[in-house]
C-alpha cells in the first residue's frame, strides 16, 4: 500500500527490516532519522549499508503531494485539520507552517513532519466487552476511554462488525469526520463492518447526529475521537430522540477523564452507561476496566 | 495508363493536402478538447471535487487528445511528463502545456479555480489563433494542392 507514496529505497528498507503487519507508526521529520514504531518500540531506519535514513523537505512534500493524489483541493479540508487518510485506513498526521486568512486556517506549508499510522484490524478484539456493552440486543450508550494509539478505532471497528457477527440487527450510523473508522474509498469502506451499516465520513459530528437521525433513523450512532466541549450538544440530542452513542474519548484513565471540562453533566445526567477503558499494556486494545454510569467498576483486569 | 496515371497521381497529391489540412483540424480540436476539460475541471472543483486521477477516468477523449490525458495519467504515475507523442503541438505549446499540467493540484479549491481562469485565458488565445489558422490554411492547402495537381496533370498530358 504504502508502495505508491514512498520512494522506492525507503520502502525497500523497511520491507526488507520490518514485518510490514507489525508497524503501527512511520515517523518522517525534516532532517531526522526516519523512526519505524513496532509493538510500541521505535527502531530507525537504515539502508543496506547501515546507515541511518533521514527525511527532508522534499521526501516529506513529494510523499503528501502523493497522499493527496496530486489533488490537495479535495484534501484541503483535511490538510488544515492537520490530517490526510490513505486508503486502507493509513492515517497521515501533519505537522507544519498554518497558513491563515483572518481567523480562518487556509492550510498547512513547510511540512516539518509526518506521522503515517498504520491500523490493524483485529477481529474479536471487543468481545470481552461486548455483552457488558450489549444486554438483551440493546446497545448501552458506551464512552470508550484511552490515550492516543491504544486501539479505540480498532475497538469501535470490531464492535460494530460484533453487532452484525449476534445478528443484532440494528441501524447503525457511522460518524467518521476523519474517515479513520470505516477508511471509505470512492464510498466503499475498506473494512468489513457488516451489513447493518449507515456512514457518514469527512463530515463533522455535529452534521452526521443531525442529518444522520432525521434521515437514516439509526439505533445507533457509533463515532470516534469527541471532543466534549464541542460534541456534547450532538450526543445529548441523539441520546434524548432515542438513539444509543458508542464514543470514543481521549484520556488514559478515568480520573483524568474527570478532569476534563462537561464531564460532570455527563455522570450527572447518566448520558453513559459504560466506561470502557482501553491501553496498550499488553498491546494495543488491551481492556483494562469497565465501569457502569455510577463509576462501579463491573470490570477489572 | 496514361490516364490511369495520372488520376492516381492527383489522388495522391489530394491525400497529401487533405492530412496537411488535418493537422490544422487536429490542434483545433486539441485545444477545443483542453478548453472543456478546464473548464469541467473547474466545474468538478466547484462540486464534487474528484480527485484527478478519477477525474481524468471520467474524461471521454480520442486523437491528440487522448495521448495528452494517456501522459498526464502516467504522469500521476511514475512523475515524468512526456508531452513528445503530441504531434500538433510545437515546442513552445508543449512548455505552456506542460506548465499547466504541473500546476493542477497543487492548492485548495479557490486558488486551484483561479489559476484555472487565468489557464482558460491562455488556451482561449491559443484556440482562436488554431481556428483562424485552421479557417485559413485548410481551405488554401486543398485549393494550392488541387491547382498544383491540375498543372501537373495538364503538363503530362
Amino acid at each position: 500500500m504504502l508502495k505508491d507514496y514512498l520512494p522506492r529505497d525507503i520502502y525497500n528498507s523497511i520491507i526488507k527490516n520490518f514485518s510490514f503487519n507489525d508497524i503501527t507508526e512511520i515517523r518522517m521529520r525534516v532532517n531526522e532519522k526516519i523512526i519505524i514504531v513496532v509493538k510500541n518500540k521505535k527502531f530507525y531506519l537504515k539502508d543496506d549499508n547501515g546507515a541511518y535514513i533521514k527525511a527532508n523537505n522534499l521526501l516529506i512534500d513529494n510523499f503528501i503531494t502523493k497522499a493527496s493524489e496530486n489533488s490537495i483541493y479535495a484534501f484541503n479540508d483535511n490538510i488544515v485539520n492537520g490530517f490526510i487518510t490513505l486508503p486502507k485506513g493509513i492515517r497521515v498526521g501533519l505537522c507544519g507552517s498554518i497558513v491563515t486568512d483572518g481567523d480562518k486556517i487556509v492550510t498547512i506549508k513547510n511540512f516539518q513532519a509526518v506521522n503515517i499510522r498504520i491500523p490493524h484490524f483485529i477481529k474479536n478484539c471487543c468481545l470481552p466487552a461486548y455483552d457488558f456493552m450489549v444486554k438483551d440486543n440493546e446497545i448501552m450508550n458506551t464512552l470508550i476511554i484511552s490515550p492516543p494509539g491504544s486501539g479505540k478505532t480498532t475497538f469501535i471497528r470490531d464492535f460494530v462488525f460484533q453487532l452484525y457477527e449476534h445478528n443484532n440487527s440494528k441501524n447503525v450510523l457511522i460518524a467518521d469526520e476523519r474517515n479513520e473508522i470505516c477508511s471509505a474509498n470512492s464510498g466503499e469502506p475498506a473494512v468489513n463492518l457488516g451489513g447493518f451499516c449507515d456512514i457518514y465520513t469527512n463530515c463533522s459530528k455535529k452534521f452526521a447526529f443531525k442529518n444522520g437521525i432525521r434521515s437514516m433513523r439509526p439505533d445507533v450512532i457509533v463515532t470516534d475521537e469527541i471532543d466534549l466541549e464541542r460534541d456534547l450538544d450532538s450526543i445529548v440530542e441523539a441520546i434524548n430522540s432515542g438513539v444509543n452513542v458508542v464514543a470514543t474519548i481521549h484520556a488514559k484513565n478515568l480520573n483524568q477523564l474527570k478532569k476534563k471540562p462537561s464531564f460532570d453533566k455527563i455522570l450527572d445526567e447518566k448520558f453513559f452507561s459504560r466506561f470502557i477503558v482501553l491501553s496498550s499494556d499488553e498491546g494495543p486494545g488491551t481492556l483494562n476496566n469497565i465501569y457502569d454510569e455510577k463509576l462501579n467498576c463491573i470490570y477489572c483486569r | 495508363m496514361k490516364w490511369m496515371l495520372i488520376i492516381i497521381l492527383i489522388f495522391v497529391i489530394m491525400l497529401i493536402a487533405y492530412a496537411l489540412s488535418e493537422q490544422y483540424k487536429d490542434k483545433f480540436d486539441f485545444y477545443n478538447n483542453l478548453k472543456l476539460f478546464l473548464n469541467q475541471f473547474k466545474i468538478n472543483l466547484s462540486f464534487r471535487q474528484e480527485k484527478i486521477t478519477e477525474f481524468l477516468e471520467k474524461t471521454d477523449c480520442k486523437k491528440q487528445f487522448k495521448i495528452f490525458i494517456d501522459e498526464y495519467k502516467n504522469y500521476l504515475n511514475c512523475g515524468e511528463l512526456n508531452l513528445d507523442k503530441i504531434k500538433v503541438l510545437d515546442d513552445a505549446d508543449k512548455s505552456e502545456l506542460k506548465d499547466i499540467v504541473l500546476n493542477i493540484g497543487k492548492h485548495d479549491t479557490k486558488s486551484e479555480i483561479n489559476q484555472l481562469e487565468s489557464f482558460l485565458l491562455i488556451i482561449d488565445n491559443k484556440l482562436n489563433q488554431a481556428k483562424e489558422d485552421k479557417n485559413k490554411m485548410c481551405p488554401m492547402i486543398i485549393k494550392l494542392s488541387l491547382l498544383f495537381a491540375i498543372g501537373l496533370a495538364i503538363i503530362l498530358i
